[in-house]
């Protein structure tokens, strides 16, 4: 079940027109960004501008050629940057990181002096978690990413993707209604990455939360997301922008792939990515 | 809600046990037993030779001999000095300790200030810098005419001299604290003093024991200067008096008892070093 969409708590005049009968989990307006242009450098344009709004639920893909600004478009909506030019909302509020949403970066990132319950621990105790709940909290996230005994262990005692598994379960602790992810499974194995990714979709159909994810795989936008966004080359606009109609549950992965529907948009989404990079 | 797949990734196998490397270890030991050996005989064959007076190189028998002397009450007399070694060797250790405790723990607030304010930074660091480079007896008599001759000298200079490593070791870890990781905590909800204390800390403390045991070694070195005055009891003190006598053999002594719990305490503090940071082996 999506979880409803946040009600603006302090309804701000002027923003009234823009707000259809639910506002959106994110909102990107005209948004432009530009790295350097320091003293003798010359500043690049990474992005924009780009205009996108994520509503509740949906789980967005950003597709594009490398290069094209979409980790930079990521890195926006998660705060870690501010735009140059334009807006970036983030239910109604500017973005912070670790008060929106959780976030998967591309590597693990775990903090090699925690055990991997400790990890998790850490982002429970930072969301306001009381102590006395942390255990059989983390007991739960770890299980709900299938790592129900590892808790104990260390961070090199466990596989690229049990750790990337770790960090997943470490985004859900803070219970944020958003999730980004960048390139979460680029580093991993085909198989791991196969696995990690129906895990994800299934995880992902349970809770309904509305997720940003970014890669540079087409088959990967097609069976994870409900909707595909194709961002162009250097600076990244958007190119394509394509809901992803595919059953969200009760079908197996293989059966999805063998899909006419799959192939079409596999298809077509490529060619806008192909297109994209030139 | 439960999960679709049983995990099936394999966890990455533990490191390369040290079982192929303990057959090499222990020829490495015996090589090393067989080198102290072949010193011991060199050292033998110089005296039986009589290349020098026995008055600049004491016999080995010699040294062995002021080691029982010095170790117990012979003649009445209680060790050397009214002290017996292992006293004079305390002495001296209490006094790293106490001394170069201190530094330390300055040089952990001066590093971890400088590394993440970077005004105190451009402060401090041509600062320590200086202070880096004096050699710790240069400053020793300006710390006599403060504080006289009795332990506060000896123990500033101690800390002195222990500061500056620590400052300089703490300082750039803490500056080059792994953005991914500072990022992570961030996004799981950190602010800036629980970013230091869950990463930046942490993720510095290899470095910052490196530093610490740079400081021991440095205060190490410096207890026997600043033991020169007013030093006895103290294993430099020992020295130093037993040099006014040309006992060589005495002062022999005093350089393994120094020595030889030197390498000690710089074993156990990279012990202590991986049982702190066992991920260091493991990056």
């Amino acid at each position: 079940m999506p979880s409803l969409p946040d009600t603006d708590k302090a309804p701000d005049t002027a923003k009234v027109p823009r707000q259809r009968h639910s506002a959106p989990v994110v909102s990107v307006r005209d948004v432009e960004h530009t790295y350097g242009g320091g003293r003798g450098t010359e500043s690049v344009t990474a992005l924009g501008p780009v205009s996108l709004e994520i509503p509740a639920g949906e789980f967005l893909v950003l597709v594009g050629p490398s290069g094209c600004g979409k980790s930079t478009l990521l890195r926006l909506i998660a705060g870690f940057e501010r735009a140059s030019s334009g807006e970036v909302e983030v239910f109604g509020e500017q973005p912070e990181p670790g008060s929106q949403a959780g976030i998967v970066f591309q590597q693990p990132r775990l903090f090699p002096w925690r055990t991997v319950g400790d990890n998790v621990g850490l982002a429970l105790k930072y969301a306001g978690v009381p102590r006395a709940e942390r255990a059989g909290r983390t007991a739960e996230l770890l299980e709900r990413v299938g790592l129900a005994d590892t808790s104990g262990r260390r961070i090199w005692q466990i596989s690229g993707g049990q750790q990337q598994r770790v960090a997943i379960a470490r985004a859900l602790a803070g219970g944020k209604r958003l999730l980004l992810l960048d390139e979460p499974f680029a580093a991993l194995d085909a198989l791991t990455r196969e696995r990690l990714q129906e895990d994800l979709r299934t995880v992902s159909a349970e809770t309904g939360t509305t997720s940003v994810f970014v890669t540079h795989s087409v088959d990967e936008a097609v069976f994870l997301g409900t909707r595909t966004v194709v961002l162009s080359a250097r600076p990244g606009r958007v190119a394509l922008d394509i809901p992803i109609g595919l059953p969200r549950t009760g079908t197996g992965p293989d059966e999805l792939r063998g899909l006419p529907e799959y192939a079409a948009l596999r298809a077509e989404i490529g060619t806008a990515v192909r297109d994209a990079a030139r | 809600m439960t999960t679709p797949t049983s995990v099936r990734e394999r966890a990455v196998p533990a490191p390369a046990g040290r079982r192929p490397e303990r057959g090499a270890r222990w020829r490495r030991v015996g090589l090393r037993l067989v080198a102290l050996a072949v010193l011991l005989a060199l050292w033998q064959l110089v005296i039986v030779l009589q290349l020098w007076s026995p008055v600049l190189v004491p016999s080995p028998a010699a040294v062995w001999r002021a080691l029982l002397e010095t170790s117990g009450t012979h003649d009445g007399v209680r060790g050397y000095q009214g002290h017996t070694l292992i006293e004079h060797l305390g002495i001296s250790l209490r006094r790293i300790f106490i001394g170069a405790g201190a530094g330390v723990v300055a040089g952990l607030v001066v590093g971890v200030l400088m590394g993440t304010l970077p005004w105190v930074r451009v402060v401090l660091e041509p600062a320590v810098a200086f202070l880096r480079t004096l050699p710790p007896l240069a400053y020793f008599s300006l710390l006599i005419i403060w504080f006289g001759i009795d332990e506060a000298p000896k123990l500033w200079l101690l800390a002195i001299a222990a500061m500056p490593p620590v400052a300089v070791a703490t300082a750039s870890a803490v500056a080059s604290a792994p953005t991914a990781l500072v990022e992570a905590a961030r996004a799981i909800g950190a602010g800036r003093g629980q970013v230091v204390t869950s990463v930046v800390l942490p993720s510095a403390l290899p470095e910052i024991l490196i530093g610490v045991r740079l400081a021991f070694g440095i205060a190490y070195s410096s207890v026997v200067a600043a033991e020169t005055v007013n030093g006895l009891p103290g294993i430099g003190g020992l020295i130093r008096d037993a040099q006014r006598y040309n006992q060589s053999d005495t002062v022999i002594l005093g350089l393994f008892a120094i020595g030889i719990s030197g390498l000690l305490i710089d074993a156990g503090l990279r012990v202590l070093s991986d049982r702190l940071a066992p991920w260091r082996r493991h990056a």
